[in-house]
């Protein structure tokens, strides 16, 4: 034939025209912004404040006379702030040792696909931790309140491999003002985490620190369940650590898992949208 | 004789070509009526094109476009309810017809990687360089198996409202 046949366009050929790979931004790669003790790169969206009561209980290993850890609690009260898309700020305060906390999370890179993609979600960490003293050692001639003092800075890589399972790296610095002679007052370790998502609401996570030196310490194994219900979300841990902020859960572990110094404890987060 | 050829297939094309009209900012949102509270969202990065020749109009979304008013709200939209990441697009792809002045549109809509055929009244009015296309309908979340937990019952609504603006320019 000389003549072809009039083209026919299908419905398909109309979606080709709409095909587009543009940049996706990669969200929610963890449920909540712990992991299960310390932070995942997830921050408090703009404008909402999170409300944390987290509690950790003594060891199972206890014995029922102790009701297995749980007549024994420790608490740490926290609210964040989201400031805007990228940044939040926090302040918190533990039972254990009566440390008193501040912090901000910053981030620096999303994790996206499509056009321009990039591999890792980016976020920094810094807080600062005050053991409140007793009154008579404020009275003291040499007494410093920077003294009191002691920070923790991370930076927090994570990758959502897929919709289920995402992993995290966080090499940690911990800095404390003041130490026992022959202890170092800069502390240097890596935490792993990861989680997977069992159903849309519930996942499983873990979290390991690693550190580069120890000081007569163990390091941190946990492990946790979140459940999330609407507005809330429910963490239920294991942990051979019995503190809930970086500076103690890091470095001054003293819980052996094959010991069974297993301290039992939840969180319950809730978040209140302050500015829409 | 080939030049000929040639000549008459690109008329054609270009002919065909001209009777196109697309757009990458339509308006789609939705609204959810419940007890508890209403839910609304608005996507403006929609993606259409009509071909006056043949009648076809094709809609397609990214499902994470949509805005809500709260953040929370976007969150649990893309990760529990439409799952997102699994089926990030929706799409509308059909015929458009016009029967006693109303506009019907009636093709297949496929959200949450499940499809069903639908049968939408709207608008379509024809510019000189552009089409408006406006249509309100209502869709089912059962018909796309979105599952909606028993403690968020009195939240969201199992019908859901859409409403569709869209200004397509000629291509």
């Amino acid at each position: 034939m000389l003549f072809s046949p009039v083209i026919i366009f299908a419905q398909d050929d109309l979606m080709q025209l709409l095909s587009d790979d543009s940049n996706y931004k990669i969200s929610s790669s963890f449920k909540g912004v712990k992991i299960v003790n310390s932070q995942s790169v997830e921050l408090v969206s703009k404008g909402d404040l999170l409300f944390l009561i987290q509690h950790r209980f003594g060891t199972l290993n206890s014995g029922a006379y102790n009701f297995y850890g749980l007549d024994n609690s420790q608490v740490r009260f926290g609210l964040d702030y989201g400031v805007n898309n990228w940044s939040s700020i926090g302040f918190g305060r533990s039972s254990f040792l009566k440390t008193i906390d501040a912090n901000a999370k910053l981030k620096l890179v999303n994790q996206s696909k499509g056009e321009n993609s990039f591999p890792f979600g980016i976020v920094w960490y810094s807080s600062a931790f005050f053991m409140q003293s007793v009154w008579k050692d404020m009275q003291a001639d040499d007494y410093l309140f920077s003294d009191q003092l002691s920070y923790a800075h991370q930076v927090l890589v994570a990758r959502k491999i897929t919709s289920a399972f995402s992993v995290q790296i966080t090499p940690t610095l911990v800095h404390k003002n003041i130490v026992n002679q022959g202890d170092a007052n800069d502390l240097l370790s890596v935490g792993l985490g990861a989680r997977h998502k069992l159903t849309s609401r519930i996942s499983l996570n873990a979290e390991y620190f690693l550190q580069l030196k120890k000081e007569n310490s163990i390091n941190p194994l946990s492990l946790g369940v979140d459940i999330e219900t609407g507005g809330h979300v429910f963490q239920l841990h294991l942990s051979n650590s019995a503190a809930m902020f970086e500076r103690a859960f890091i470095h001054e572990t003293n819980g052996d898992w094959s010991n069974g110094d297993i301290y039992f404890g939840f969180n319950i987060s809730r978040v209140f949208t302050l500015k829409k | 004789m080939n030049k000929l050829i040639t000549f008459i297939l690109i008329f054609f094309v270009t002919n065909i070509y001209s009777q196109r009209f697309i757009t990458n900012e339509a308006e789609i949102s939705f609204f959810s009526e419940a007890p508890i509270e209403d839910i609304s969202a608005k996507n403006n990065k929609v993606s259409a094109v009509y071909d006056a020749e043949t009648n076809q109009l094709v809609f397609q979304l990214n499902i994470s476009d949509f805005i809500f008013p709260k953040s929370l709200m976007q969150e649990h939209f893309n990760e529990n309810y439409l799952e997102s990441e699994k089926f990030p697009k929706a799409s509308f792809s059909g015929i458009i017809d016009e029967l006693n002045k109303v506009s019907i549109a009636t093709g297949t809509l496929k959200i949450h990687g499940e499809s069903n055929a639908v049968e939408v009244k709207g608008s379509l009015v024809k510019g000189n360089d552009s089409v408006m296309i406006e249509a309100d309908f209502a869709i089912q979340l059962k018909d796309y198996n979105i599952k909606i937990p028993k403690i968020v019952m009195y939240n969201i609504a199992e019908e859901i409202e859409v409403t569709i603006k869209a200004k397509l320019k000629k291509i």
